[in-house]
């Protein structure tokens, strides 16, 4: 039924008063020349008032004829009424007017340039390196090529896999995927020593190249030459500079300790809790503060709130704070149970430390407890490869 | 049933299961509880007030009561009234 009320308002209809005393063969005569009447009521004993689309209402002007009643035209509704009420109010057609074209004037600019996933290059060169090709803020985004923009990038910047280009509205989105850049390489021409990168004890020295400075069992400080990158010549006893290379294996020792207070602070949530509501409007926030807090220790939780599930870039931010009232109690830890924690705690730290490919010799844990603490060290025996490049400086 | 080609419709649409309305000519009276009452198939409309409503079929007049009665659409075949319906009779 909706749909039909539209359709009358789009096409436009009068609602109209008919006087007379025959008026059941009005409604008859009308309904067989197929004139469309609706929402018909009885006023009173001679008034009807009814509805009646435009084009119906000039083919009524017989029926009335026939029939000998009077046809009063009560009011005009539709578009095609409005429309022509319009026309005598040029000046609001024309503001719609301007409304509109200002709209697609404004949303046909980029207003903002977004740059996303760039880590070695910094917004401000892509920016200068984009404004250089005429592509910054104030832009008509149908000129844009994309295509051309990526070129530009991809070609200017080393070590992009990956540049797109979205216009988002009035924002132009540049995501930007970087390669992992591989370690370099000494080549293999410059001359250098092996120096040890930890101190260990020297279990194993496999020269190839160079001359070896160090025997097993042997122990080595940090920056130590294991493997001299000058060789004497005996002929000539000149030095001869080479690419020293080798592995120098060597047990080094990892060890870490964890300190865990026997006695424990817990908190625990009690269960009340009260929430303040924050709007943010670019770096500017309103809170709504109900009152102070009244819990004496509490924890505090961030939400934002996203309206439309984010879909939408708001001028605004909703943030949600709750506070959860929390009580603390001193509780005494199973010794056991933080003796088991606490060594598990350190080999994840260790074994974060140490390299993959080092061997593990040796562990050790010990457990000491003063002053109501418990430390735990852990020590850990590897045999490694110490070894690292560095060259000769020739002075 | 008035004669026999009326008898001969009526046999023919019980069998077929045809729509009768249709077959014997008969208007089709649909009410929504005493909200809204469809009469198709109607003959035009003998008198019309808020509180009475009398429509000629071909089984008759069919006499509508009630408060407020409004004739929604009228086409050539159809009737739509709606208002407050208190009382549908068939005078033939």
């Amino acid at each position: 039924m909706e749909i039909i009320k539209t359709w009358n308002y789009l096409r436009g209809y009068v609602i109209i008063k008919v006087e007379g005393l025959t008026l059941e063969r009005f409604l008859n005569l009308a309904a067989a020349k197929d004139i469309y009447l609706w929402d018909i009521k009885r006023i009173n004993h001679t008034l009807l008032e009814m509805k009646v689309s435009t084009k119906g209402f000039r083919a009524l002007k017989e029926v009335v004829r026939k029939v000998g009643c009077r046809v009063e035209v009560l009011d005009k509704k539709g578009i095609p009424f409005l429309l022509y009420r319009l026309k005598n109010r040029k000046m609001l057609g024309f503001g719609v007017l301007i409304f509109f074209s200002i709209i697609i004037i404004l949303s046909s600019f980029i207003w903002s340039i977004e740059i996303v996933g760039n880590e070695t290059y910094s917004n401000e060169v892509i920016m200068e390196l984009l404004a250089d090709e005429n592509i910054k803020s104030g832009i008509i985004k149908y000129n844009i090529d994309k295509n051309y923009i990526r070129s530009i990038l991809l070609n200017e910047l080393d070590c992009l896999s990956f540049v797109s280009v979205d216009i988002k509205g009035t924002r132009l989105i540049i995501t930007i995927y970087e390669q992992d850049i591989p370690p370099e390489k000494l080549d293999i021409n410059t001359p250098c020593h092996i120096v040890a990168s930890k101190k260990g004890v020297i279990t194993k020295a496999i020269v190839k190249n160079g001359k070896t400075m160090v025997r097993k069992g042997d122990v080595v400080k940090k920056g130590q030459i294991l493997i001299s990158g000058i060789i004497v010549d005996e002929n000539t006893e000149d030095n001869i500079l080479v690419h020293a290379e080798g592995e120098v294996l060597a047990k080094t020792r990892y060890f870490y300790r964890v300190d865990e207070p026997l006695m424990k602070v817990v908190e625990e949530e009690t269960g009340e809790k009260m929430e303040i509501h924050e709007i943010k409007f670019g770096k500017k926030g309103i809170q709504f503060f109900k009152e102070d807090i009244p819990y004496e220790h509490y924890v505090k939780n961030t939400k934002e709130i996203k309206p439309f599930s984010g879909r939408f870039n708001l001028p605004f931010k909703l943030f949600v704070y709750e506070y959860m009232e929390v009580e603390r109690k001193e509780v005494k830890q199973n010794i056991e149970f933080l003796k088991k924690s606490s060594y598990i705690k350190a080999i994840e730290e260790l074994n974060k430390q140490i390299p993959k490919e080092a061997e593990i010799q040796f562990k050790d844990v010990i457990y000491d407890v003063k002053n109501g603490i418990l430390s735990t060290y852990v020590v850990v025996e590897v045999v490694e490869d110490i070894g690292q490049k560095q060259i000769i400086n020739m002075e | 049933m008035k004669s026999r080609v009326d008898d001969f419709k009526y046999n023919i649409s019980e069998t077929f299961e045809l729509p009768k309305d249709i077959v014997l000519d008969l208007p089709k009276i649909i009410m929504i509880g005493d909200l809204e009452l469809h009469i198709s198939n109607h003959k035009g409309i003998i008198e019309y007030t808020q509180e009475t409503l009398r429509i000629n079929s071909n089984i008759g007049i069919l006499k509508v009561e009630g408060t407020n009665l409004e004739l929604k659409t009228i086409l050539s075949e159809e009737i739509i009234v709606t208002g407050n319906i208190e009382k549908i009779e068939i005078i033939s």
